[in-house]
């Protein structure tokens, strides 16, 4: 790698031992930018795109601001003291975290016990792994809209297969109680393949040696699951979990679809409470604190991920 | 591979299936006419598609479909991969914070730019355009960082010797790196028109004018406007929602080997 760089004065550092002869400046210069210039619109689009706004959004949080009014004042922490003390903002922070607190550790572990029977190359288990990791690449909306079918009280499926059960109709959607256990099983079902898949990808990983090791010591199927499958997907584990709460803690396309939040504010998750209030209230000051909000709280999550990844680095070396 | 057991085979066949009833379900349905579905009989048409794309323009909603996700697509795989070149091949200062800026945009959770990005395309009367749905979807830091670790692992040597004969870097990155990074560059070709084709929130908040909606706004509404009187007409909203899926569902039948590569590279290795 290094040998190249001294070879080849293109890259930077070595520029500067060129004789000036051979290199006019004006070349010179053109060599130093070329970097820069390939990486010049993929830094502008992240900039314009995603660093600025998180500036704006910090500063729109401490304004008024209703996107139509000239003005824009200055309110301090107001939006953050209204956002606190309004019961849909706590009523949201519930919901997504029971949403976050049961579909994450359902997903996980259904993935899990799913991806060791799945983990063989063979013909039946290839063709699972499709079949399960098939919503994970299908629309949100649609999945959303097929589950809206499946879930209404009077025509769905679900209903229909109670039906032959002798059970009654039971009103999912327009249930409190039940809404929210609808959507966590819709979001699992959607996103179950993914998890699997990458269950997979770290069983694989594992050498088959030491199952063999243990096999050797007789070791049973759950002693082995559990003292050698188990600590060595530890890694993808910690990945799937942090990754899957980040995503759910975000959740929105599903609820806005199926239940619009409803009824009574039983799904109304943080990202449909910011959509609402920035895009249908127009209140850009609060919309931007929660958004500040619900930033602030995934990126420590996010700090945690990166560790975790760290680790996972020397566990591999 | 093994011989099948026939009873495994089976069971796989029919657990898939069941699994995947709903939408297999939704498909069949919208193929069914209206009074069909709801008395139970069996009859079926194509009628639904005729007016889901006549009456309810998902033709054109299809191609804008099209329009955003590919120009997303090429774009944003052409940014991504000369970036992963000079993230790759040169060291350069600031070179590595910005590197690191990149690869920390998969940390940044998409909800924070949602009130800024639409602010900053009103100010630049971009919203209700094209161009609106397309640029803040270009960045994709996963993608740069995936192709980058990917061009590393080309060998140093084909890059000289085309220096050796004279060529630019440019020349370099389009004759030598993209040809052999064919494989990764197709993966994330792939999982970024997924990712765009399923993008519900950005284009909710971009559009108003139905005349650029995307079949998911569509589906979405269609869905909520209810076209049946009283009764929702489901067998009309299932051809609308298998008009949504069905690209990707028959992209994802050809090369579901390579979409789960790119996604189990990113996160696994």
């Amino acid at each position: 790698m290094s040998s190249a760089a001294s070879r080849f004065p293109l890259p930077l550092f070595a520029i500067d031992h060129v004789p000036p002869l051979v290199v006019t400046p004006a070349g010179s210069m053109l060599r130093k930018l070329t970097p820069y210039l390939f990486v010049a619109p993929l830094i502008a689009f992240i900039a314009m795109f995603t660093y600025i706004p998180i500036v704006s959004s910090l500063n729109l949080s401490f304004r008024e601001w209703n996107f139509l009014s000239p003005e824009m004042p200055f309110v301090g922490i107001e939006n953050y003291r209204l956002l606190l003390g309004s019961r849909d903002f706590w009523n949201s922070l519930r919901v997504t975290t029971i949403f976050t607190l049961i579909s994450v550790p359902l997903r996980l572990g259904l993935a899990l016990a799913i991806a060791s029977y799945l983990v063989r190359e063979t013909l039946p288990s290839r063709f699972l792994r499709g079949a399960l990791f098939l919503p994970s690449v299908t629309s949100t909306v649609s999945i959303a809209v097929v589950f809206s079918w499946v879930f209404s009280t009077d025509y769905g499926l679900a209903n229909a297969v109670l039906g032959h059960l002798g059970f009654g109709k039971v009103p999912w959607l327009q249930d409190p109680q039940l809404s929210l256990w609808v959507m966590i099983f819709v979001n699992t079902w959607k996103q179950l393949g993914y998890d699997i898949v990458i269950y997979i990808a770290g069983l694989q990983a594992v050498p088959q040696e030491l199952y063999d090791a243990t096999a050797v010591d007789g070791g049973r199927r759950f002693h082995v699951f559990r003292r050698v499958t188990l600590p060595l997907v530890m890694p993808t584990t910690y990945f799937l979990l942090v990754i899957s709460v980040i995503e759910a803690f975000q959740v929105f396309t599903i609820v806005e679809v199926m239940t619009h939040g409803g009824p009574a504010g039983a799904t109304d998750m943080l990202v449909n409470m910011l959509y609402r209030v920035g895009f249908v209230l127009f209140d850009i000051g609060t919309g931007s604190a929660l958004a500040v909000l619900l930033f602030i709280f995934l990126i420590v999550l996010s700090f945690v991920k990166s560790r975790v990844i760290g680790r996972r680095v020397h566990y591999e070396a | 591979m093994k011989p099948e057991n026939p009873i495994l085979s089976g069971l796989a066949l029919a657990g898939g299936l069941i699994f995947l009833s709903p939408v297999l379900y939704s498909i069949w349905m919208s193929f069914q006419t209206v009074n069909a579905y709801y008395s139970g009989g069996l009859e079926f048409t194509l009628d639904n598609y005729q007016r889901a794309v006549g009456q309810f323009n998902f033709a054109r909603y299809l191609l804008n479909s099209v329009i955003v996700s590919g120009c997303v697509t090429v774009t944003g795989l052409a940014v991504a991969t000369m970036a992963a070149f000079a993230f790759a091949r040169y060291r350069f200062r600031g070179g590595d914070l910005l590197f690191g800026a990149t690869v920390a945009t998969l940390m940044i959770p998409s909800h924070i730019s949602l009130i800024p990005n639409y602010l900053t395309l009103a100010e630049v009367g971009l919203l209700d355009t094209y161009a609106g749905l397309i640029l803040p979807a270009i960045s994709n830091g996963f993608a740069a960082f995936f192709l980058r670790q990917y061009i590393r692992g080309i060998p140093k040597a084909l890059d000289e010797a085309a220096y050796m004969d004279g060529a630019t870097p440019l020349q370099v990155l389009w004759r030598v790196i993209v040809p052999i990074s064919r494989p990764a560059i197709f993966s994330m070709g792939l999982y970024i028109f997924i990712s765009e084709w399923n993008n519900y929130i950005w284009p909710l908040v971009a559009v108003g004018k139905e005349d650029l909606f995307t079949l998911q706004i569509g589906l979405a509404r269609l869905y909520r406007i209810n076209p049946g009187e009283g009764l929702i007409d489901w067998p009309l909203v299932m051809a609308a929602s298998t008009i949504t899926i069905l690209p990707v569902l028959a992209g994802f039948l050809l090369v579901e080997r390579h979409l789960v590569r790119g996604i189990t590279m990113g996160a696994v290795k």
